[in-house]
Order: C-alpha cells, then sequence, then structure tokens
C-alpha cells in the first residue's frame, strides 16, 4: 500500500535553533498515528509544516502523491486541521463560522448548510447554532472546531489535543469517531499529552525529543522493547534525563523549608 | 450584515474580471469579505472604545462607526470660519481630519484589519496567498472608505454650496489624498516601532502612541475655541507663516487652491506641486516597500509571543523603589501583597494604561491653559498668598487629586478579571487589607508625586509657612479617597469586569467626589489665612483619615463576597 503522508530528511530552523533534525515517516491510509513528545520537542512545527502554514522547511514532504511545498492548495484541500488553542472568530455565530469554513473549502453551500445542522445536531449544539460563540464555554468551542476541520470530508485528520475542554461524554464520543473514520480508511494524526488516551485510540506510536524520532512502532512494539509499561512510563523513560522522582523530592523538599 | 456592508462589498467586487485574471479565487474572496464584515460590524469600534461593553450584543457598529464620523466631520466645519482666506480654512480642516484618520486608523490597523486568529483559521485552508492578500487590501479600503466617506461630507456640502461642483470635485480628490497620506504615516509610524521594538513590546506601544493621539485632541478641542475667539484670528493668512512651507497637509490645501483659481503665489504653487506628488510618492512607498513586510512584520506580533520566554537575567533581585514604599507604608503581609499588586498591574495593563494615563495628559493640559488664560498673574502674586495665589494654590492641590478618584475607581477592574479567583480561595482574615494596600499604591502612584511637586514649588515661592495649608489639602484629598473606597470601591483590585452599566454609575460618582471636593475646597479657602485654625483641620483631617483607613483594613469578607456575587 502507498503511503498517504512521506516525510523525509525533514530539517526546520528559527533562526540559528534547529527544532526538526531529519524527521523521517511513513503513514498508510486508515492508521491513527498518535504523535506525542514533550514540550518543545517540534510537535506543533511537524503539525504546522503538515497544514501548509510553514513552508521554509528543508526535506521532502508529500501528502497523496502532492509534494507539500508546490500543490500547497491541493494537499490543504484534503487536510482537515483542528488547532491546538480554541482560535475562532467568536463573534460569529456556529452556522456563520462554519458556512465561512466551508466556502473556503470550496464546498456546495446546500451541501455544506445541510453538513453544519447534522454535525452541531450531533454533537448536541442545534440550539445553539445562531448563538454566538463568545458567550461559548471551552468544550462547546471545542466541538465547533472539531466541527470545522471535519465539515469538508478530508481524507487526513490533524488533530491537536482535541479533547481539551471536553466533557467525559463528548471524549467518548471523539474516541469512537475517530476509530470509525479510520475504519473508513481516513488517516488521522493525533498530537496529545494525554498518554493514557493515545495508548488506546493509536494504531502507531511516534514519540519524538529534541526534533529527531526516537521512538516509532506500535504499543505492542514498544512495550516489547522497553518492558511490559505504560506508554506513560515508556514516554517519560525515554525522554527524560533526569530521574523523575528525583524531581518529585525535590518539590516536596522545597516545601520543608 | 446591513445595507450599507453588502453596498461596499458590492463595490468592493465589481472589478471581478481584474481579480480573475490576477488569479484570485472569487468565491472565496467573497466569503472571506463577509465574514470579516459581518465581524466589524459586531465589534466596538475606536472612536466609542471607551463607552464599550456588551451587555447586549453589538450589531451596528458600523452604523454606529459611521454616524461618529459624520458628526466629526461636522465639527471640522469650523475651520473654516477661521482665517481670511480658502488656504487657511482648507489646511486647518485638512489637518483635522488628517489627524483624526490617523488616531483612529492606528488601534485599527492591530485589531481589526490584521487579525492574528487568520494564521490560525484562514491560513490552513486552501486559499491562495493572492486571494488572501487582496481580500486584506480591500478589507483595508472598505474599512477606510466607511470612516472617510462619512467624515468629508459636511465639508463636501460646504465646499459645493461656496465653490460649486468643480471646487467640490477637487475636494475629493485632496481627500483622497491626505487618506493616502494618512495610511502612508500609519505604516511608516508602525514599521519604525517595529524597527526600534521588539514585537513584544509593539503592542504597549502602540497604545501610548494613542495615549498621545487622545491627548493631542483633547487640547485642540481646547485650544481652537479659545483662538477663535481672538480677535485676530478672522484674519489670520497661513501663507505668511515663514515655515508653513514645510507642512504637507498645506501642500493639499494649495493644490486645491491652485488647482480651483489656477493661480497662486509662488510658493503656493511649488506647495501645490508638493501636495501632487506626495501622494503618488507615498503611495508608491507603502505598496513597494511597507506593504509586503508589514503584514509579516506584523504577524511576528503574534507568533513571537507563542515562543519561548525570554530567559531572563539571572541574579540578586533587588529591592525596587515600590518594594521599598511598601515596607515603609504598610503594616501587614497582606497589605504590602495587595500594596505591589497593585502598583505592578498599574505599570504593566494596558487596559488600566489606556483608561488613566490620558487623564493625566488631559490634567497637565488643563494646567497649562489655565496658566496660559491667567496672563494677568504674577508669581509674585503667589508669593504674597493673595487671593488669587490662594485660589491657585487651592485649585492646585483639589484638582489634582481627580487624578487619584479617577485611579481608585479603575483600579478594580480587568480584562482578567478571572484571576481573581485567587483571593477568594486564600485563608486571609482580614480582606480589607488588600484593598487599602492597593488604595495605598493609587496613592503613592498618582497623587503623591503631584503634592511633592507641590509641595517644592510652594516651597521655593512662598516658604515654609504655606506648609500647614498643603498638608491640610492633602489629607482632605485623602480622606475623600478613602471615603470613596469605603463606600462604593469595596473590592479586590483589579478582580472586576467593566461593563457599561458600571461605568455610567462611577461616572456619576466622580461628578458628586467632585463637587464634595469643589465643597471642600471652598472651605479651606476662607479658613486659609488662619493658621490655628489650618492646623486644627489638618489634624482633624488626619484622625478621619487615620480611622478610615481602619474601617477599609476591617472589611469583612461577607462585605466583599455579597458584592462578588452581584457581578
Amino acid at each position: 500500500m502507498e503511503p498517504v503522508i512521506t516525510i523525509k530528511h525533514l530539517f526546520k530552523n528559527y533562526g540559528a535553533k534547529q527544532v526538526l533534525k531529519d524527521i523521517n515517516l511513513d503513514v498508510y491510509p486508515g492508521q491513527v498515528i498518535g504523535y506525542i513528545g514533550p514540550n518543545g520537542a517540534g510537535k506543533s512545527t511537524t503539525v504546522k509544516i503538515l497544514c501548509g502554514l510553514l513552508t521554509d522547511y528543508e526535506g521532502e514532504v508529500t501528502v497523496k502523491g502532492l509534494d507539500l511545498k508546490k500543490d500547497t492548495l491541493e494537499v490543504k484541500k484534503v487536510i482537515g486541521y483542528v488547532p491546538e488553542l480554541a482560535e475562532l472568530y467568536d463573534v460569529l455565530t456556529p452556522a456563520e463560522y462554519l458556512s465561512f469554513t466551508g466556502a473556503l473549502y470550496g464546498i456546495d453551500e446546500n451541501i455544506s448548510s445541510d453538513r453544519i445542522i447534522k454535525l452541531m445536531s450531533a454533537f448536541g449544539l442545534a440550539p445553539n447554532i445562531d448563538q454566538r460563540m463568545d458567550s461559548f464555554s471551552k468544550g462547546m468551542r471545542q466541538k465547533v472546531l472539531i466541527a470545522s476541520g471535519l465539515l469538508h470530508n478530508p481524507d487526513i485528520l490533524i488533530l491537536d489535543e482535541p479533547l481539551s475542554g471536553l466533557d467525559a461524554n463528548s471524549v467518548i464520543i471523539i474516541k469512537e469517531l475517530i476509530s470509525k473514520l479510520a475504519k473508513e480508511g481516513k488517516t488521522i494524526f493525533y498530537c496529545s499529552h494525554m498518554m493514557d488516551v493515545v495508548e488506546k485510540v493509536s494504531d502507531r506510536i511516534v514519540l519524538i525529543d529534541e526534533g529527531r524520532v526516537i521512538a516509532n512502532g506500535t504499543f505492542e512494539e514498544l512495550k516489547q522493547q522497553q518492558g511490559d509499561k505504560s506508554l506513560e512510563q515508556i514516554f517519560s523513560y525515554l525522554t527524560n534525563k533526569d530521574s523523575l522522582s528525583v524531581t518529585a523530592d525535590e518539590l516536596v523538599k522545597a516545601l520543608e523549608s | 450584515m446591513n445595507i450599507i456592508n453588502k453596498f461596499f462589498l458590492k463595490l468592493a467586487l465589481l472589478p471581478v474580471g481584474l481579480y480573475k485574471r490576477m488569479g484570485v479565487n472569487i468565491h472565496q474572496l467573497k466569503s472571506i469579505l463577509h465574514t470579516k464584515l459581518t465581524m466589524d460590524d459586531r465589534r466596538p469600534n475606536t472612536l466609542h472604545q471607551t463607552q464599550r461593553r456588551k451587555n447586549k450584543p453589538v450589531s451596528m457598529a458600523t452604523l454606529g462607526t459611521m454616524v461618529m464620523s459624520a458628526l466629526l466631520g461636522l465639527i471640522y466645519l469650523f475651520a473654516f470660519s477661521i482665517g481670511s482666506n480658502v488656504i487657511t480654512n482648507l489646511t486647518i480642516y485638512f489637518s483635522l481630519f488628517f489627524f483624526m484618520l490617523s488616531a483612529s486608523l492606528i488601534s485599527d490597523f492591530t485589531s481589526v484589519l490584521i487579525d492574528v486568529r487568520d494564521t490560525f483559521i484562514i491560513l490552513p485552508k486552501p486559499v491562495s496567498d493572492k486571494t488572501v492578500v487582496v481580500a486584506r487590501l480591500l478589507h483595508i479600503f472598505i474599512h477606510i472608505c466607511k470612516m472617510v466617506l462619512p467624515m468629508s461630507l459636511a465639508g463636501f456640502v460646504y465646499i459645493t454650496t461656496h465653490y460649486g461642483i468643480a471646487g467640490s470635485l477637487f475636494f475629493l480628490v485632496m481627500i483622497a489624498f491626505v487618506t493616502s497620506f494618512a495610511i502612508f504615516f500609519i505604516n511608516a509610524l508602525y514599521i519604525l516601532i517595529l524597527r526600534i521594538t521588539t514585537p513584544q513590546k509593539f503592542q504597549s506601544i502602540i497604545s501610548y502612541v494613542q495615549i498621545i493621539f487622545a491627548i493631542a485632541i483633547y487640547a485642540s478641542y481646547q485650544v481652537f475655541p479659545r483662538m477663535i475667539g481672538d480677535a485676530n484670528l478672522g484674519s489670520l493668512d497661513i501663507s505668511s507663516k515663514p515655515l508653513i512651507i514645510l507642512y504637507p497637509i498645506y501642500w493639499f490645501a494649495c493644490c486645491w487652491n491652485v488647482l480651483y483659481y489656477m493661480a497662486g503665489s509662488s510658493n503656493e504653487i511649488i506647495a501645490a506641486v508638493l501636495g501632487l506628488v506626495l501622494p503618488v510618492l507615498s503611495l508608491y512607498f507603502v505598496v513597494k516597500y511597507l506593504a509586503p513586510t508589514f503584514n509579516n512584520k506584523l504577524a511576528m506580533i503574534s507568533s513571537s509571543s507563542s515562543e519561548q520566554a525570554a530567559v531572563v537575567k539571572k541574579g540578586q533581585r533587588r529591592a525596587s523603589y515600590s518594594d521599598f514604599l511598601a515596607k515603609l507604608f504598610t503594616s501587614s503581609a497582606a497589605e504590602k501583597m495587595g500594596f505591589l499588586f497593585t502598583w505592578k498591574m498599574a505599570a504593566r495593563s494596558r487596559d488600566f494604561k489606556l483608561k488613566v494615563y490620558p487623564s493625566i495628559g488631559y490634567l497637565a493640559v488643563y494646567v497649562v491653559i489655565m496658566f496660559m488664560n491667567s496672563k494677568t498673574m504674577s508669581l509674585d502674586q503667589v508669593r504674597e498668598e493673595g487671593t488669587r495665589g490662594k485660589v491657585l494654590i487651592i485649585s492646585a492641590l483639589y484638582f489634582t487629586s481627580l487624578l487619584l478618584t479617577m485611579a481608585i475607581n479603575q483600579m478594580i477592574y480587568s480584562d482578567k478579571y478571572k484571576a481573581s479567583w485567587v483571593y477568594y480561595v486564600s485563608p486571609l482574615q482580614k480582606p480589607g487589607e488588600i484593598i487599602m494596600g492597593g488604595a495605598k499604591a493609587a496613592i503613592f502612584k498618582f497623587y503623591i508625586p503631584i503634592v511633592v511637586f507641590i509641595t517644592l514649588a510652594g516651597l521655593s515661592l512662598v516658604g515654609p509657612k504655606i506648609l500647614p495649608n498643603i498638608i491640610l489639602g492633602l489629607f482632605n484629598e485623602l480622606l475623600i479617597a478613602t471615603v470613596v473606597v469605603y463606600v462604593s470601591n469595596k473590592m479586590f483590585p483589579f478582580s472586576v469586569y467593566q461593563n457599561t452599566n458600571v461605568k455610567a454609575g462611577s461616572f456619576l460618582r466622580s461628578l458628586f467626589v467632585l463637587f464634595i471636593s469643589g465643597l471642600i475646597a471652598v472651605g479651606h479657602f476662607f479658613i486659609y489665612s488662619v493658621i490655628p485654625v489650618v492646623l486644627i483641620c489638618a489634624v482633624l483631617s488626619v484622625v478621619a483619615t487615620w480611622m478610615m483607613m481602619g474601617s477599609i483594613k476591617n472589611t469583612s469578607w461577607a462585605a466583599i463576597k455579597s458584592r462578588y456575587a452581584e457581578e
């Protein structure tokens, strides 16, 4: 099977600082990739490159056989992006915002408004569809954001901490949604710090640290390599140079004086 | 979307063929503009920024802006009553136009026209760069039209009735010139600020520029009407002033004059030519040099803030001036904390600065005007403490306390009011101590420096015998300030969300405080020369202030929480 995303020798610098150092990755259709790493590891830079927000990188990134640098617009059409911070034009209503998104993706207006109503009802936001979002809770905004990433029925879905602010029921819905979309052959790129969720939803886990891929495989494979531990333990074992329990000791000691 | 926006959208989309040839996606262009204009309609604009807030959602902001602009344009008409010739009139008219336009554009460019959220919302979508750029330019064009057209309406009507169609046509051309010059001016200012500072500091520098603009406009409102009263103004001929040829706005006025009369002095003709060349040059500069870097740089304003915070140099934390004051003038840990917190927030919060600092400027302007008006008064009168001298000293003492009232009223409000949970979870015995600390910070930041200045001036002019009166004035003001805090502002510093209703209430309250202040000032005036009475009153005032401070410190949770629940 042809990979849907191919990343070869990807480097990226911010000035003198190198954030991505030779990232190589093949992602296949229907896979859920758990993309994890400590703060500042280069996760969001990778995501920004995949979304076509940063084009001044070195290396080769192809999506569905298209070169990301050359065919940026074509690539953007097949990607749905749910950014981490709830960035919304919050003086708009969900209906207005989503139909704006739909128009930018060039979806037919009738199809778009039909989908908007269905998506919003499914999320339980039907009564709020014509309310301005500045009064929305974090969870409600997150639902609108997820809907805006799904609206154009993308082949690749990039989710950056999609569960933040959602209640337990909504979390279950999103998790099921992810596995159903993957079954339909969609590719999901899932970035998160919540190891237990990543462990459950991902087919493959890619761990990066300081701009390099340091682990890449199914959770079972990782467990075989690192011993029978939870993803959380594997993560901290691979990315931490100092002992975490020493850090915790220091924290406790700081309170004693 | 209202009819005005629909009209402008249609207008902007007229050259569809041209856009298509440029490679712009018309469908996307239309929906971006439509969305942007809808959002503009719901956003409170700069002209009435001070009286905003959203108990009911803003939906007709565009109309509001346009009505405001039209009214402003009407005010500019008084320019035609000054001076002996039309060049003078137009120079003043165009100057007002230019400064008001720049003042609104300066904040709109960052807050409205270049929305940093675009990076996450529009850029990940399959929209070509050309479409984004054209959409942005058209949005800016529409936005400026919405201000410029109503603003120039009154002038246009005036010129048409006095100088006919030809005059009004030339007038419109000049308005376009002045506008393009204003855009150039703002662009250049932005680039300059970005060059000399980091993008992080950009926002706060822009707000200082806004403050300066606000003060300048206030000063011009104070000064111009007074100048009209001056008999000489009717015969003012601005062309006769020596260095006027260096003033770009004058060029536009000359340009109109030369075009209309087809005649003029050599200087006027030179100025007219410059006036024709300047807009072309400035537009060229904007398009060629400023615009390309401009957008990127503005994008940096948002992006760089998300990058890692600069590591502050390590080292011993030095005890600062505020630490010193706090140690000296606060008694408990909670009070000290309230003092330091308020001191720092007042210095760093953009919101607070935008509300309080302009009034410092207004006050300064007022003081200058007061001195200008009383030409007959000499320093000797102050020295002898004659009637006029007494009035001056007393008004200096009491009038400047307006600033203190302003600061104390504003101190409790913040955009980040939600962070005030930290007070409510703390096991404080006496929450009033924090409030007192905050009030003290406001007193030391906004009133004591003025009092020190007045004292020094008084000592050098009158000598030590002025001291009892200064002490009485100072403590009377402190008493009023503490009563204001006690009666109406029993809230933690920076813990309340400001909305219009509260604002209206606090305006009335300020008026009332001003009235009481005035009454006390009059009383003070009558006892001014009777030193023993002044001393007794001063002692009473000190005692009363002391007691008020005690009561504030003893404010219980019950008193604060009930108001918290109301919010």
